[in-house]
């Protein structure tokens, strides 16, 4: 009965068991060994143990003869690989039996498979090596201390390093990793506080190297008794986590400073992120994640809304960069100018598709951009419509852009002006002026200048101008161009060379009538004071004949002084404003009648007069001062001929730039150029010792000539003959 | 009172010369007085005397205006006369004239005393004969 107890028990032993006698055969087997080997209890039962299991090394073989002297042992078997190919790990305990004898009646073998526990092992030590974690363990009790190999290694140690408890904590750096160590080990063994920790180690070659140092208390009966951990070699990553931490932490002061907000918007979930950069440019810092994308939608501007919405989605559909400005409106009703960027990007561990992007302000740019666009427009308002002559000129000298202002001042048409250079238009006396200036504007000497220029009219006339040229820079400080400003001053220049002209005619008169006021002073005196001299003498002188040659004297002195003053009238009628009586008239026919009426005079001196004047001459005069100068002209050469020969007198007349000049030479005794010149025209100035010399006749022939516009001219050479050029105005 | 000194007018109105001389007579100066009607006559007589007989008068009225040559010119072409001949002689402008601008361009000539306006006075004469005897 016990017996066949004992036979189901092994039969059906849930585990593999066989019973085998002092010479290793087989008494007993149970079931499940025998499914696990594939053979039925006729291929074993007393059979050899070693016949079943051939491969069985002799070292096994001891463990029985061992056993068979009556003990107990358990091990783990080698490795096994079956005929499958498949790794095994088998762990063996062995007792023997007795029999009724008391004696040894063979051994007992339960095998187990501890493939699985075997290969989780082998694992995790690969694992471990692989993830560079060594283990360690320090026995408290007898203060052994074990280290793994690649716990060695990362001390940069060999296998045969023989470590202790102090040696190992030393290798931590001193100062608060080291104390760090110590203090985790002491806390662990009073408190039984498991650690994990990162610190710094410093290796036998002195390298610093971060390790994660785990470490935990075993207890036996509450008492401590081995400290276990492993050591982890974490330097590669923990300087990556130490730099990509810092790299995040300077991204985030960047992104902070700059007002730079970041996003995510995860497509699957349609759900958008963002961070505070981001909330406080849009001044929502109440919105839910949730919400966060609808709420965004909300603040967009309407117009800008379908848009920007619309741009999202085909960056999104076609993998394309989002990159967009848009506006919205903040709760305190401000419109703002965002500039949104973003790009796909797939998540590489979850597969999530987000779209990341960064945004920020650009409200300061664009109202920038908004002011320089108006104020373009308004300078290119300014330039078309300018009265202004502007222009914009190349570095090069070439019109950029010129205005309709300058193209009419200077008669082109504007297509015209364009195919010229400014210097082609300039009047080339002010052409080096223009360009030392332009110089010293390239130079950077000068911002600005402005001068007074002559440029040509297309018909050929000066265009006077003022011209202000202003440089303008790019913003690296190079000069782009320039900006001419035209002032077209023709006008105004004309004006004043009238004035100027005007102003000498005026002093000119000013300096006559002075002139004339002391000669008239001057004569009137001379009589004057002659005949209170001789009245004085008359009054005291008692001889007759004294008397009577007083008397004499006073009526000359009289006579004289009624000839001066009609000469006086004479001169001060032809300075009486005379235009309104200039009218047309033919030179040849008033010389005629001037001839006839001295025709007597002419032969008695037997005067040769040769006439070149055409008959359709005709200039602008009063008659009677054409008349009177021809015959004071005519008279002087007869006065002053020469004694040495016969008086001959050339009259001829020419048309000359609108005037009609008249020269009248004779051959007579001339007159001393050197000595005379200034004086020839004045007011009693006599060159000739000549009775009948007055000094009035040219005096008043000038003023006659000056009062009609035109002018008179000599030129002399003594005892040669003299030429008179007298230039006349033509009639219109 | 000496009446020695050699005397010239150079004018060319005769009434003037006449007058100037009747008074030059009455204040008593020489009887010796030279006449010219213009700069050109005098002063080719006075060149002439200058280089013949090494003197000139030692007082010469001068006009200013006057035919063919006038006193400027007389002046510019005396003061060519070598300086150890012509540093006695006195010169006086005698002239109608009151215009500032001649009174200012006889300042400009050293050889020239004085400025004095028509007419000459038996005082201006006396002053002048005493300042000479000096």
């Amino acid at each position: 009965m016990q017996k066949t107890h004992t036979n189901i028990f092994i039969d059906d032993a849930p585990i593999e068991i066989g019973v085998l006698d002092v010479n290793m055969h087989f008494v007993k087997c149970s079931k499940l060994w025998l499914s696990k080997l594939g053979k039925t209890e006729k291929d074993i039962i007393g059979k050899s143990y070693y016949d079943v299991f051939p491969d069985t090394t002799d070292e096994v073989k001891k463990i029985h003869e061992y056993c068979l002297l009556g003990s107990y042992i358990s091990f783990d078997g080698e490795k096994i690989i079956n005929k499958a190919g498949k790794v095994q790990w088998f762990n063996y305990k062995i007792n023997s039996w007795k029999n009724e004898k008391d004696k040894v009646g063979g051994l007992i073998i339960v095998r187990e498979d501890i493939s699985f526990k075997r290969n989780e092992e082998e694992y995790r030590l690969k694992a471990q090596r692989v993830a560079n974690v060594g283990g360690w363990e320090v026995n408290l009790i007898s203060n052994e201390v074990y280290w793994t190999n690649i716990t060695k290694q990362i001390h940069g140690l060999d296998d045969t390093y023989v470590p202790s408890l102090e040696n190992g904590i030393n290798f931590y750096k001193e100062g608060y990793h080291r104390e760090k160590i110590v203090s985790l080990i002491s806390e662990a063994i009073s408190n039984g506080t498991p650690w994990d920790e990162e610190l710094i180690i410093v290796t036998v070659t002195g390298e610093e190297k971060w390790v994660r140092a785990i470490g935990r208390v075993e207890y036996v009966n509450g008492k401590a008794v081995k400290l276990t951990g492993t050591f982890q070699d974490i330097d590669e990553k923990k300087r990556a986590d130490l730099e990509r931490s810092e790299i995040e932490k300077r991204l985030n002061i960047a992104t902070k400073t700059a007002n730079i907000g970041v996003w995510d918007y995860d497509l699957a979930r349609q759900e958008l992120n963002c961070d505070y950069e981001t909330l406080a440019l849009y001044g929502a810092e109440k919105f839910t994640h949730k919400s966060l994308y609808d709420a965004w939608k909300k603040i967009l501007v309407e117009e800008d809304k379908e848009r920007v919405i619309n741009e999202m989605h085909f960056a999104i559909q076609n993998d394309d960069e989002f990159n967009t400005e848009f506006r919205i409106r903040t709760k305190n009703g401000k419109v703002k100018y965002i500039k949104s960027i973003g790009q796909l990007h797939k998540d590489q561990n979850t597969g999530a598709v987000k779209m990341i992007g960064a945004n920020w302000d650009i409200t300061e740019y664009k109202q920038v951009v908004l002011k320089l666009d108006k104020r373009k427009e308004s300078f290119a308002g300014v330039f078309n419509n300018s009265s202004v002559g502007m222009a914009l000129i190349g570095l090069d000298g070439k019109w950029l852009k010129i205005n309709k202002s300058l193209c009419n001042s200077l008669g082109y048409s504007k297509k015209e002006l364009m195919s010229l250079t400014f210097q082609d238009v300039t009047h080339p006396d002010d052409y080096l002026k223009d360009l030392n200036f332009l110089d010293e504007l390239i130079a950077g000497k000068i911002d600005n200048y402005q001068i007074e220029k002559r440029y040509f009219h297309k018909k050929g006339h000066t265009v006077f101008v003022i011209l202000s040229v202003t440089k303008v820079t790019k913003i690296d400080g190079t000069l782009s161009h320039f900006i001419s400003q035209v002032v077209d001053i023709t006008s105004r220049k004309e004006a004043e060379e009238k004035v100027k002209a005007v102003l000498k005619i005026t002093a000119d008169q000013n300096e006559s009538l002075t002139n004339f006021a002391h000669i008239v002073s001057h004569n009137l005196r001379s009589h004057s004071t002659n005949l209170s001299m001789l009245t004085g003498f008359l009054i005291n002188e008692t001889d007759p004949e004294e008397r009577a040659n007083l008397i004499n004297m006073l009526n000359e002195s009289s006579d004289s002084l009624d000839e001066t003053i009609t000469h006086l009238n004479e001169v001060v009628s032809v300075k009486l404003n005379v235009l309104g009586k200039l009218e047309g008239v033919r030179i040849l026919e008033t010389f005629d009648s001037v001839r006839k009426s001295i025709i007597a005079l002419l032969n008695e001196n037997n005067v040769i007069l040769n006439i070149q004047i055409p008959k359709e001459f005709v200039v602008s005069a009063v008659p009677a001062y054409l008349e009177s100068i021809l015959l004071n002209l005519l008279t002087n050469s007869i006065k002053y001929s020469s004694p040495k020969r016969r008086l001959v007198i050339d009259v001829k007349t020419r048309r000359e730039r609108g005037k009609i000049v008249l020269t009248f030479s004779d051959n007579g005794l001339g007159i001393d150029m050197k000595r005379h010149k200034h004086k020839i025209f004045g007011m009693y100035k006599t060159f000739h010792k000549h009775k009948n010399s007055k000094g009035i006749g040219l005096f008043i022939t000038k003023s006659q000539i000056e009062a009609m516009n035109g002018k008179i001219e000599v030129e002399s050479s003594v005892d040669i003959g003299t030429t008179f050029t007298l230039y006349f105005n033509c009639f219109k | 009172m000496n009446k020695v000194f050699s005397a010239c007018i150079i004018d060319d109105d005769p009434i003037f010369v006449y007058g100037t001389k009747r008074i030059m007579k009455e204040v008593g100066f020489s009887e010796e007085i030279e006449v010219f009607e213009n700069g050109l006559d005098a002063i080719e007589e006075l060149t002439q005397k200058s280089i013949v007989e090494k003197k000139l008068p030692r007082l010469i009225f001068l006009d200013l205006n006057m035919p063919i040559m006038n006193g400027w010119e007389f002046l510019d072409d005396f003061i060519k006369i070598p300086e150890h001949i012509r540093k006695d002689v006195v010169i006086y402008i005698v002239s109608s004239s009151i215009d500032p601008r001649d009174i200012e361009r006889v300042k400009t000539y050293d050889i020239v005393t004085d400025y004095i306006l028509k007419p000459v006075t038996p005082k201006d004469l006396k002053n002048m004969l005493d300042d000479l005897s000096v």
